[in-house]
C-alpha cells in the first residue's frame, strides 16, 4: 500500500548509498573509460597524448596480458567448481542432525573473516617450508616439495586457498537456501518413498536454485578479480605463472607507470567479468522454480 | 513537503561536506610555519622524527614527518602529489625515478653548501642541481672472514673454486634471496657498470641494436649465474631475511647485499668478522657505490614553503645538530665536505675505503626503464632457478624483456 511519506523514507536510505556509489564507482568509471585513450604516466604535471584506439588494439599483440587471461581463466573454473560443490557438502552436513553442527559451522566459516593477504602468507609458509620438510620427513617428495616453486602446482595451491577461505562463505548461503525449504516438500517425498538421495536431486537442489544463482555469482566475480591472494601467496611466480588478470594490470599501472594502457586493459576485464555473470544470472536464473 | 525538507537536509549536508574537503585544497597557501617530509627510508623515521623535534626548537618551524611502509612508497607519494597532498621535502632514487616526475623537482643549485658536495654526487637534471644526496651504499659480497679468503676470489675460476670447497665443507658458499632486486637487480648491475658507456648500451639494448648474449660481460655473467645455480642453494627459497639469518649463523659463507644489511645483523651474536668485496665479474675489483636516494624539494608547494624547505636541507646539512643527526643518528657516510663519521660498522667502513680509493663502478641499474625489475627481470630469474634453461637462453630472455619494457 502506497502511503504519502514513503518516497521520503526511501529517500533517505537509498540518496547517501547512491551518492557514495555515483562518486566512488559511477564517476571513476567513465573518468577511467576516457583514460584508456591517452598514453599517460599518471603523473598530472606531465604530458597526456591521445591515441585513440591505439592501446586497445595493443592487447591484442600482448601475450603477458593473454597468458593472465588463461591463468585466470583455469583459476576460476577450478575455483568455482571446487568451492560450490564443497560449499554444499558444508551446508548439507551442518543442516543435519549432527551434534557438533554449530561447533563445525564457526570452524568452516572462519577462514573468511582472515584477510586475503594475511591468508596468502600464512600458506606460503606452509606450501613452502612446512611442505618441504614434511617431505624430507616422510620421503613423499613427490606430493611434499616446494608446490610454489612448480608453475603448475603453484596455481593449484591458489585454488587451494581460495576455496579455504569462500568454501565457509558459500555454505551460509547454502544454509539459508535449504533452511528455506519448506519441509512438508521433503516429508512429503519421504511419504511417497524417495530415498536421500532422491529427495536431494528431485526436490531440494531444484528448489535451491536461488542460492545457485547468488553463489555462482559470487564466486565467479569474486575469483575472477582475486588480487590479495595472488599478490601475498605467488606475488605471480613463478616466471609469472600464476600471475592473474587483476595483478598484470596493477602491475601495468603501477609498476610500470602506463596509466592509459592499463586502464584500457581494466576496461576490457571489465567488459568480460560483466558479460560472464550477466549470462550466468540469466541462465540460472532461468532454471529457478516458484513454489 | 516532507520529502523537500528531508532533499534540503541532504543537500545542505552535502555542501558542509563539500566545503570541508574544498578547505585542504588551500592548505598549501599558508605562511611557512611549517614543512612536511615524506621519505622512503623506513630506517630512519624514529631518529628524523627527533631531528625534526630538533629543528623545531632551533628554529620554531615545525616539521611533520609523514610515515611510509617502505615497498609501495614511490605509488603512495605519486597519489599524494596527484591529490593537492604535498610534501614539502620527498625523497626518489635519482635516475628512472627522478626523470619520471622531474616537473615537481624545484631548483637547488642555490643551497649554500652545494659546492661541497663531493664530485659527482649532487644529483643534476638539465644542468641544475635538483636533489642532494643521502648517503652512499655500496654493494657486492658481504663475506665471512673467516670463511673466505678476499685475496683468492679474483675471477670466475676463483669463485667456482670457492663455492665448490665450501659445498665440501657443507657450508653454502653464496647465496642470493628471492626479492626482485636481490634476487637480479643487483647482480646484473656488474656486468652493465664494467661496460665503457653504460647509458648508452642500456640506449641500443632497448632499441635492439645490441643483445646481451653477444656482450662478453654478460656472457661471463651467464656463466656466474650458471654456476650459482648449480653449486648454492636455490634463491627462489631465500628470503631477505632467511639470507641474512644464514649468514650470521655461519651457514652461508657470503651474500650478494650491500651495507644496508648490516642492521639485520644486530640480533645475533656474531663471532666473527665480515666485509664487503667487489662482485668478481671478469676479475673486477671495484665495489658497486653510488647515491640510493636523495632529497627534493616540491616545486609544487608555495614560494615560502619551498624556502622553508631548502632551510631545513641547509640546516640539516651544515649545522652542528643537522650534521650530528646525520652521522650520528641515521649513520650516513659524509658525501658533503666538512662532516666525518665517526663510528660506521665495517660494512660502511668498506664502502667508504673503496670510495676514498676510487675503486668504484655505478648503478646503471637506477636507469634502466621504470618498473623492469618486478615485472620483468624478476619472472626470467625465477624460470633460470626453477629450470635448466641455459645461460645464453637466460641472457636472450633478459634482452626481451629491456626490448619490451623499453618501448611500452
Amino acid at each position: 500500500m502506497y502511503r504519502k511519506g514513503d518516497n521520503a523514507w526511501y529517500a533517505l536510505f537509498v540518496l547517501p548509498l547512491t551518492l557514495v556509489f555515483v562518486t566512488v564507482v559511477v564517476i571513476p568509471f567513465f573518468i577511467g573509460i576516457g583514460y584508456s585513450f591517452v598514453k599517460w604516466d599518471g603523473m598530472k604535471l606531465n604530458p597526456m597524448t591521445y591515441v585513440g584506439f591505439d592501446n586497445y588494439s595493443r592487447i591484442f599483440a600482448d601475450s603477458g596480458f593473454w597468458t593472465s587471461a588463461l591463468h585466470t581463466t583455469i583459476f576460476t573454473l577450478a575455483s568455482v567448481l571446487i568451492i560450490n560443490l564443497l560449499g554444499l557438502a558444508y551446508a548439507l552436513i551442518v543442516t543435519s542432525r549432527l551434534r557438533v553442527r554449530n561447533a563445525v559451522r564457526a570452524v568452516l566459516f572462519m577462514p573468511y573473516m582472515i584477510g586475503g593477504l594475511i591468508l596468502g602468507y600464512i600458506w606460503q609458509f606452509i606450501f613452502s617450508d612446512m611442505f618441504k620438510n614434511l617431505g624430507q620427513l616422510t620421503g613423499w617428495t613427490r606430493v611434499f616439495f616446494n608446490w610454489l616453486l612448480d608453475p603448475d602446482y603453484a596455481l593449484v595451491a591458489m585454488i587451494v586457498v581460495t576455496t579455504w577461505q569462500l568454501a565457509g562463505y558459500i555454505m551460509i548461503i547454502y544454509i539459508n537456501g535449504i533452511q528455506s525449504i519448506p519441509d512438508d516438500v521433503v516429508e512429503a517425498a519421504k511419504v511417497d518413498g524417495a530415498n536421500f538421495w532422491q529427495t536431494l536431486f528431485r526436490v531440494r537442489l531444484p528448489l535451491l536454485m536461488p542460492a545457485f544463482t547468488v553463489c555462482l555469482f559470487v564466486t565467479l566475480s569474486n575469483c575472477f578479480k582475486m588480487f590479495d591472494v595472488n599478490v601475498s601467496l605467488t606475488g605471480g611466480g613463478p616466471n609469472n605463472a600464476t600471475e592473474l588478470m587483476a595483478m598484470n594490470i596493477y602491475s601495468e599501472i603501477f609498476l610500470l607507470s602506463n596509466y592509459g594502457y592499463g586502464q584500457a586493459k581494466a576496461i576490457i576485464f571489465f567488459i568480460v567479468i560483466a558479460s560472464i555473470t550477466l549470462i550466468q544470472v540469466y541462465q540460472t536464473k532461468k532454471r529457478e522454480v516458484e513454489l | 513537503m516532507k520529502t523537500k525538507k528531508l532533499l534540503g537536509i541532504l543537500l545542505a549536508s552535502l555542501l558542509v561536506m563539500s566545503l570541508l574537503s574544498g578547505c585542504s585544497l588551500f592548505s598549501g597557501g599558508k605562511p611557512a610555519d611549517k614543512i612536511i617530509i615524506f621519505q622512503s627510508k623506513v630506517e630512519i623515521t624514529d631518529q628524523l622524527k627527533a631531528c625534526a623535534k630538533a629543528y623545531e626548537e632551533e628554529t620554531g618551524v615545525k616539521v611533520e614527518v609523514w610515515e611510509t611502509t617502505g615497498d609501495d612508497y614511490l605509488q603512495q607519494l605519486k597519489v599524494r602529489l596527484n591529490n593537492n597532498q604535498h610534501p614539502t621535502i620527498f625523497s626518489l632514487a635519482p635516475g628512472a625515478e627522478s626523470q619520471e616526475l622531474k616537473n615537481y623537482l624545484a631548483d637547488l643549485s642555490d643551497l649554500n653548501f652545494v659546492d661541497k658536495i663531493a664530485e659527482n654526487m649532487a644529483h643534476e637534471i638539465d644542468g641544475k642541481v635538483v636533489g642532494i644526496p643521502y648517503t652512499l651504499e655500496g654493494f657486492g659480497l658481504v663475506y665471512n672472514k673467516s670463511l673466505i679468503d678476499a685475496s683468492k676470489v679474483k675471477d670466475y675460476d676463483s669463485f667456482v673454486q670457492m663455492l665448490k670447497d665450501l659445498k665440501d665443507q657443507g657450508v653454502n658458499g653464496f647465496s642470493l634471496s628471492s626479492e626482485s632486486y636481490f634476487l637480479i637487480g643487483h647482480i646484473l648491475n656488474t656486468p652493465f657498470a664494467l661496460l665503457d658507456d653504460p647509458l648508452d648500451y642500456i640506449n641500443k639494448l632497448v632499441a635492439g641494436e645490441v643483445k646481451m648474449q653477444d656482450t662478453e660481460e654478460f656472457k661471463e655473467f651467464a656463466k656466474f649465474m650458471e654456476a650459482i645455480r648449480e653449486y648454492t642453494n636455490n634463491p627462489l627459497e631465500v628470503t631477505y631475511d632467511k639470507q641474512c639469518g644464514d649468514f650470521a649463523t655461519g651457514k652461508t659463507a657470503s651474500i650478494h647485499q650491500g651495507n644496508w644489511c648490516y642492521p639485520m645483523f644486530k640480533d645475533y651474536d656474531i663471532d666473527f668478522e665480515m666485509s664487503l668485496m667487489p662482485f668478481p665479474l671478469m676479475g673486477n675489483d671495484k665495489l658497486a657505490v653510488s647515491v640510493p636516494t636523495c632529497w627534493f624539494v616540491n616545486s609544487q608547494v608555495s614560494a615560502a614553503q619551498q624556502d622553508a624547505g631548502k632551510k631545513f636541507l641547509e640546516w640539516l646539512y651544515t649545522s652542528e645538530t643537522g650534521k650530528k643527526y646525520l652521522m650520528e643518528e641515521f649513520k650516513f657516510i659524509p658525501v658533503v665536505e666538512g662532516m666525518e663519521s665517526p663510528n660506521l660498522d665495517p660494512l660502511s667502513t668498506a664502502v667508504s675505503k673503496f670510495a676514498a680509493e676510487g675503486k668504484t663502478i655505478g648503478w646503471p641499474n637506477s636507469n634502466w626503464p621504470a618498473g623492469i625489475v618486478d615485472v620483468y627481470l624478476q619472472p626470467v630469474t625465477q624460470e633460470f632457478f626453477t629450470t635448466n634453461m641455459s645461460g645464453e637462453e637466460l641472457l636472450a630472455k633478459l634482452t626481451d624483456a629491456f626490448v619490451q619494457a623499453g618501448n611500452k
